[in-house]
């Protein structure tokens, strides 16, 4: 039996639920409901109301990615450092909350956050007044990074454990002080797992959904509930024509940032994972 | 030329990792111009040695000293040292040309003797292709180190170190044993160490003819060494026979190693030899032929240029300043040419 029958039941997988799925939805995102061509469904797409939350998506996927590699980056080189004896016990610590479902580590962040929540009460037992967290982009922007961080951290670490330490020493050697050592060494050899990082999290960021209507009160859309919403608009009878047409061009969006991403790191260095 | 400048000095220096002691007591001076090699068995301490001359170890105690002033605490980018690593380092995210000018490219244009930026790159590539054409790796410019042999990244560390014109350039290299014929040509001086300490310093040829004890006689080229016993001044038992020796000051019947070099042992008619044997093996070696002869409880090692089949019984003879004479040392193990593995040589060889 040649090797690649061995991948037989994932070709199929793939094929029923993704490809074939894929191909309808570009048939609906093309199409009017009576089954004609038409371009129109992707000129919803740029109506201000929509526009608004596609450019809010991006604008605090940027956010959450960005923040969560100024987090992560120093957690992961600290968890890699070499003097460090409990790293295995701490990446397990990083790992723990992802193998909570996403939808309760969310709702966790709600009480936390919220107007009566823990932060609040103790804010007030301490004299200081409430403060008004969920509703606001801030609060949908904690939740992001929150679900998001540890996959910024993993593959930053991985790279990061894997790097001889005697380049460092090499670098130091050289005359670098400890800045330029992470200047010139360091954060250019790990580019692999930035690039990696950044993918994992800025992806799922721009189309994550629930997150940002559960800490927001729904005031909040980001796409990917912008595409739940129009799914199910019962009374538009467009609202799969549209919905196709939207995810769609979530996908194109996704591909050019993957071809970007592609090359910054050629190798697909940082685990290849996209 | 070598000057008298000491320009690195060790003294007295210890390091121990936890309980485990890996340098005992060095001393050490390095002189202007010298090609100083630190040999030794793998786990000796060379390279913590290396590391706390670079910087990277701080010593437990004792000093470290740079053209006189102590260099204890000082990092290792401060110090006018350069390092080609053992697994050379490089790299990977820059190409042959950034890695060897690496070091370079942190120095302000003054520091490379010109004024501008422009200027300053322009020296850089002058210096870099230098380099290059030194270590014979003219256009590989561009290359990924990735792509590059293990002997080709040698040679670009080697570069990459020798490209800041370091007042010291150390190279953490590993010499295996037929490497030594070349570590003893190309040293000034040649630092024997073994246990984290050193066992013997000095020019190569007082290494080799005149070691210091079994150990360096063992590791240093071949040696045949045998348990015996110090007669008197100039005459030494070992093997069951007295030989003439030229060595004084030794205490009446003093156990002693004896080491012999296997090139240094005559064959000669059985009815002549001082000591008789039969040849069990011979192997041909290219100049000479290496045979074993086993004499009494012993196994001696000799080279000659002419061949005695095995099985033939053949006499040797050792001239009085062939033979040399050692004091014990505390090594645990010393590596006797004994025919059947005793559990303690030492003690059978006791008068």
């Amino acid at each position: 039996m040649k090797r690649s029958w061995y991948a037989t039941p994932y070709a199929l997988w793939m094929l029923l639920f993704a490809v074939v799925p894929l191909l309808f939805v570009c048939w609906y995102a093309f199409t009017t409901p009576e089954g004609t061509f038409t371009l129109a469904n992707f000129q919803e797409f740029i109506k201000p109301r929509y526009m608004g939350v596609i450019l809010r998506s991006l604008k605090l996927a940027l956010y959450c990615t960005a923040l969560c590699l100024v987090i992560g980056y120093p957690t992961a080189w600290f968890l890699a450092g070499r003097g460090f004896n409990h790293a295995q016990s701490l990446v397990v610590l990083i790992l723990l909350p992802m193998w909570m479902n996403l939808l309760l580590r969310t709702y966790a962040m709600m009480t936390l956050l919220d107007d009566n929540g823990v932060l609040n009460a103790a804010l007030q037992a301490l004299g200081l007044g409430k403060l008004k967290i969920i509703g606001t982009e801030g609060a949908v922007l904690m939740g992001l990074v929150y679900n998001y961080l540890p996959f910024m951290v993993l593959p930053i670490y991985t790279v990061l454990k894997k790097m001889d330490y005697s380049v460092i020493e090499a670098a130091e050697d050289l005359g670098c002080n400890p800045l330029r050592v992470m200047t010139r060494v360091v954060i250019p050899m790990s580019v692999p797992g930035i690039v990696s990082g950044v993918t994992m999290v800025f992806m799922p960021a721009v189309t994550s959904f629930a997150i940002s209507t559960l800490l927001s009160n729904g005031k909040l859309r980001l796409a990917g509930d912008l595409i739940d919403y129009i799914f199910n608009q019962s009374s538009n009878p467009n609202r799969w024509n549209i919905g196709s047409s939207f995810s769609l061009m979530m996908l194109v969006l996704i591909l050019i940032s993957i071809g970007f991403l592609r090359k910054v790191d050629p190798d697909s260095e940082g685990g290849g994972m996209w | 030329m070598i000057q008298d400048m000491r320009l690195i000095e060790l003294k007295g220096v210890c390091k121990q990792f936890g309980d485990t002691e890996v340098l005992h007591d060095v001393d050490l001076y390095i002189r202007k111009c010298e090609f100083i090699t630190l040999l030794g068995p793998s786990g000796c301490g060379k390279t913590t040695l290396l590391r706390i001359i670079g910087g990277f170890e701080m010593p437990s105690s004792g000093e470290v000293l740079f053209e006189g002033k102590d260099m204890t605490g000082i990092p290792p980018y401060k110090r006018r040292i350069n390092t080609v690593f053992q697994k050379y380092a490089l790299f990977n995210h820059l190409n042959v040309f950034d890695n060897i000018a690496f070091g370079l490219n942190l120095k302000t244009p003054e520091q490379l003797g010109v004024h501008t930026k422009k200027e300053k790159k322009d020296e850089i590539e002058r210096r870099v292709t230098r380099m290059l054409k030194l270590v014979k790796m003219e256009g590989y410019e561009k290359r990924s180190t990735n792509a590059l042999s293990g002997g080709q990244q040698q040679r670009i560390a080697i570069a990459r170190a020798l490209v800041n014109e370091p007042e010291v350039l150390l190279l953490d290299f590993i010499y295996v044993t037929h490497d030594q014929e070349e570590a003893l040509t190309m040293s000034d001086t040649i630092a024997v160490m073994n246990g984290g300490r050193i066992q013997q310093i000095g020019d190569p040829k007082g290494i080799y003819d005149e070691p210091k004890n079994a150990f360096v006689a063992d590791f240093i080229g071949e040696s045949n060494i045998i348990p015996g016993v110090m007669l008197e001044d100039d005459l030494v038992r070992f093997s069951d026979t007295d030989f003439q020796c030229v060595d004084e000051g030794f205490e009446k019947n003093e156990p002693v190693d004896v080491v012999i070099r296997p090139e240094d042992i005559m064959l000669v008619g059985e009815d002549v030899g001082m000591l008789t044997g039969v040849v069990e093996s011979v192997i041909f070696k290219g100049v000479h032929y290496e045979m074993m002869i086993v004499s009494g409880q012993f196994k001696w090692k000799v080279q000659s240029t002419t061949m005695q089949p095995a099985g033939t019984r053949v006499g040797m003879t050792i001239v009085p300043y062939n033979i040399h004479i050692m004091h014990r040392t505390d090594m645990d193990h010393v590596p006797y040419n004994t025919c059947v593995p005793t559990d303690d040589p030492q003690e059978e060889a006791k008068p």
